[in-house]
């Protein structure tokens, strides 16, 4: 039973029995949840994205025993971390060793880079930390994308790595970044990272597609870093006088506020952003900040 | 000793490919393994290089071990060590009949072919590569053999994939992921010139069927160069009185080396792979340092090593007509590797090897044919449309045995000019045709970006005001990297193309000059 089987059975299943504890369990039925954003600031990479996960529950809220479990960083480009190009490797280190100490059984963590995939995975320091924290470091494997159709208005059919598509949980853990025609790119854009296919034709509806593309996957959860964000010459930057260090963490269910609020930290609003305006719109997610609860520490 | 020569054929083949394979990124900055070693002890290429740039790299040096173990031992690098000659051995043991061509000429080609090759260094010319086994042996692999040898693999698991038989694709496909972590590829490549040299090579092993070590025997100028060498060497080969002259060695023997005539024995063309001695049914044949041998001297005849050296003067001039040697005049499509020399010294240092092209993270160089003229034949070109230069890649200098394409530091690579960009605002789409489009920007490497917007209002089809950003290249930051080419939508013919101008190792190809 893949993710989606499961999330529609569960659904089924919740509704005949209605049983409104149980839903607790299903992150994306849940409500209560999805109106929660952590965010937290600190020193310790680590301390900040355990803060944040737990005030939303935990992990366990999130991975049961035996999932398979996808973590999804930004690891496109040839950059050291200090550029914060590709996501924090300790961030993505801390999200892989709490799904295992949820009872994951496989975490996987892959990206499909923009520059030479082993030096993305290798200079990154992601391969690395993720191996180290007992993740399944693959490069993409071309035979394993798969057409889907994603059911949006642009987008339409595209091959997308079928690991996401069959993996109990996925999360999603991108790094708050400056981009010339998104103007920033955070959760929502970083399933690109997941389509196989030529990603730059879709750069001429690129809002459009990044909400569709992201509503299709509808990650279980969204762990966006923003240790470092980069403030300009993005997405890859490449000049340290661009990168803000911010020492922050914001974990939503709801990718559409976690986007929203990621804007903030740039000066801008969600409703800046076109595919967090259109994803809001389509009401698979909330970009109005003043209805969500914000927990926010400081570790 | 038959079996001990065929071990160390085999060790030295083994490290041959085991070094092949290592030639690739794992990730790092540096590759890790001393993979061009075989070039290195490359006398031919070494003295070759010598003469017509009149330096060498440090390295290279280590080539006159070989010769010293020549001038001590003999031919043994062809007989024992050679990967190509090991290839040529394996190949030779296919054929049926084993007479072989009683030619008192064709062993001597190779001669000639050596001093066309030096004559033509001498007067500047490098085109030793194109027939050094090593270089040759390399080339041929990294641009034909070894990708033939990955898309067959691949094809046979991707078969097996797509079969989903339960159990037996689970088994092929941890079978795969084993080769792939150890003789495949990281990713399958294509080579311009990938079947011209490919099918070249098989010729070579194929002339084996017809006479045993053709190539080794009658064409391959390093071991030419081995044998001129071998004649003063210390092994010597001695027939005692119990030689019979029943002419079984002549059958057994790998080269043109007449073990059963024992006065005329040719120590040039021995390669020491004692095979005579191991045949000979009376022990009469032995190897030893304080043997007294009775052989014939290479007799190439001063009119042939005259004809063989004005030839290669002769081909000097001729290579270089071709108008790349007009003052002013380049070929566009000439993007060389970041750090190559000027493009005089670099066609002098580089031998053809195809390890850059090899090495490179995106299959992005490729052997030119005619791009760089006759001379310049199979010589490295990056080919945006295929593959981009890496911004912080240096691999092609760190694995260049001669230097033509200098090691850098990440630093210092980041800021070379290998071309520059160029919209076609005919084909860009916020140009041509009013779409949003930024990949050129998002990819573009330099820390402030080469590739910038000017915001336009533009009008639709249905007079709608839309505001675009149409790109431009600026001249002073865009080093030709061309990953822009690379990953532009319009991806049959890029709406942005690199060319060779503006290159840093040029100083007359360029577009300002202030």
């Amino acid at each position: 039973m893949n993710r989606r089987d499961f999330l529609r059975l569960s659904t089924l299943a919740g509704l005949t029995i209605t049983m409104e504890g149980f839903r607790g369990y299903l992150s994306h039925s849940d409500a209560a949840l999805n109106n929660e954003l952590a965010v937290a600031q600190g020193s310790s990479v680590e301390k900040i994205t355990r803060a944040a996960i737990d005030t939303l529950g935990g992990m366990k809220r999130f991975v049961s025993k035996g999932d398979i479990v996808v973590v999804k960083p930004n690891m496109a480009w040839d950059r050291t971390p200090e550029y914060a190009a590709n996501t924090n490797p300790e961030v993505v280190a801390t999200v892989v060793k709490m799904c295992f100490e949820a009872g994951a059984k496989k975490v996987k963590v892959f990206d499909r880079t923009v520059n030479d995939p082993r030096r993305c995975y290798v200079q990154s320091g992601i391969a690395d930390a993720a191996k180290a924290a007992g993740a399944e470091v693959l490069h993409i494997d071309h035979r394993r994308f798969k057409d889907v159709d994603t059911k949006g208005a642009h987008l339409k059919t595209w091959p997308i790595y079928v690991d996401v598509l069959e993996a109990d949980k996925v999360i999603n853990i991108p790094v708050a970044k400056h981009h010339g025609l998104a103007k920033l790119t955070m959760a929502m854009k970083n399933w690109m990272g997941v389509m196989g296919g030529s990603r730059g034709a879709i750069h001429q509806k690129l809002d459009e597609c990044i909400a569709e593309l992201a509503v299709f996957i509808n990650p279980t959860l969204t762990v966006l870093d923003a240790v470092r964000i980069l403030t300009a010459n993005g997405p890859q930057g490449g000049n340290l006088a661009d990168v803000k260090k911010i020492d922050t963490v914001v974990v939503g269910t709801d990718q559409v506020a976690v986007d929203s609020y990621g804007a903030t930290l740039f000066g801008m609003k969600g409703s800046d952003l076109g595919y967090v305006r259109i994803a809001h719109q389509m009401g698979k997610g909330n970009m109005d900040l003043s209805k969500m609860n914000i927990k926010r520490l400081k570790v | 000793m038959q079996n001990l020569r065929r071990a160390s054929q085999g060790l030295f083949l083994f490290l041959f490919l085991f070094l092949f394979i290592q030639t690739e990124s794992k990730g790092n900055d540096e590759l890790g393994y001393p993979v061009k070693i075989f070039l290195d002890f490359d006398p031919l290429l070494f003295i070759t290089t010598l003469f017509s740039a009149h330096s060498v790299e440090k390295a290279f040096y280590l080539s006159l071990i070989l010769v010293f173990i020549t001038a001590v031992l003999g031919r043994v690098f062809c007989g024992w060590i050679c990967p190509l000659g090991t290839l040529n051995n394996i190949l030779s043991s296919f054929k049926r009949r084993k007479n072989y061509i009683k030619s008192e000429v064709l062993y001597r080609l190779k001669y000639f072919l050596l001093i066309f090759l030096l004559a033509s260094s001498i007067f500047g010319l490098q085109i030793a590569g194109v027939f050094d086994p090593i270089s040759l042996t390399i080339r041929s692999f990294s641009v034909s053999l070894y990708p033939m040898f990955s898309y067959a693999i691949s094809l046979i698991f991707d078969n097996i994939y797509n079969l989903k038989i339960p159990v037996f694709t689970d088994f092929s496909e941890f079978l795969y992921s084993i080769f792939k972590k150890t003789i495949l590829p990281f990713q399958q490549s294509y080579y311009n010139q990938g079947i011209f040299i490919g099918i070249l090579f098989f010729i070579i092993l194929g002339l084996n069927l017809i006479e045993n070590r053709f190539w080794c025997k009658f064409l391959c100028p390093l071991g030419a160069l081995l044998g001129i060498l071998s004649r003063f060497s210390l092994l010597k080969r001695d027939v005692s009185e119990g030689c019979t002259s029943c002419g079984v060695c002549a059958n057994v023997c790998q080269s043109s080396a007449l073990p059963d005539k024992k006065d005329s024995w040719r120590k040039s063309e021995c390669l020491f792979c004692w095979n005579c001695d191991d045949i000979c049914p009376n022990n009469a044949v032995s190897f030893g340092f304080s043997k007294k041998s009775s052989q014939v001297s290479l007799n190439l005849q001063r009119r042939n090593v005259i004809i063989s050296a004005l030839s290669g003067i002769v081909v000097v001039p001729l290579l270089k007509q071709n108008p790349l040697n007009k003052e002013n005049v380049f070929n566009p499509y000439l993007i060389r590797p970041p750090g190559s020399l000027g493009e005089g010294d670099f066609l002098k240092k580089c031998v053809r090897c195809g390890e850059c092209m090899k090495v490179c993270l995106t299959n992005g160089l490729q052997p030119t044919f005619l791009q760089a003229g006759l001379e310049g034949i199979w010589t490295p070109i990056l080919v945006p449309k295929i593959g981009y230069c890496e911004y912080r890649c240096t691999l092609c200098g760190q694995v260049c045995p001669t230097g033509a394409i200098k090691k850098l530091k990440i630093e210092d690579k980041m800021k070379i000019k290998i071309g520059l960009a160029m919209i076609d605002k005919g084909r860009c789409l916020p140009y041509a045709h009013n779409k949003p489009c930024i990949v050129c920007e998002e990819v573009c490497p330099t820390p402030k970006k080469a590739i910038w917007f000017e915001k336009v209002s533009v009008k639709d089809r249905e007079g709608q005001i839309k505001v675009l950003q149409q790109p431009h290249v600026d001249l002073d930051l865009c080093i030709g990297c061309g990953i822009c080419e690379t990953k532009c939508p319009v991806i049959d013919k890029p709406a942005i193309y690199v060319t060779s101008i503006g290159e840093t190792r040029s100083k007359s190809n360029q577009l300002i000059n202030v």
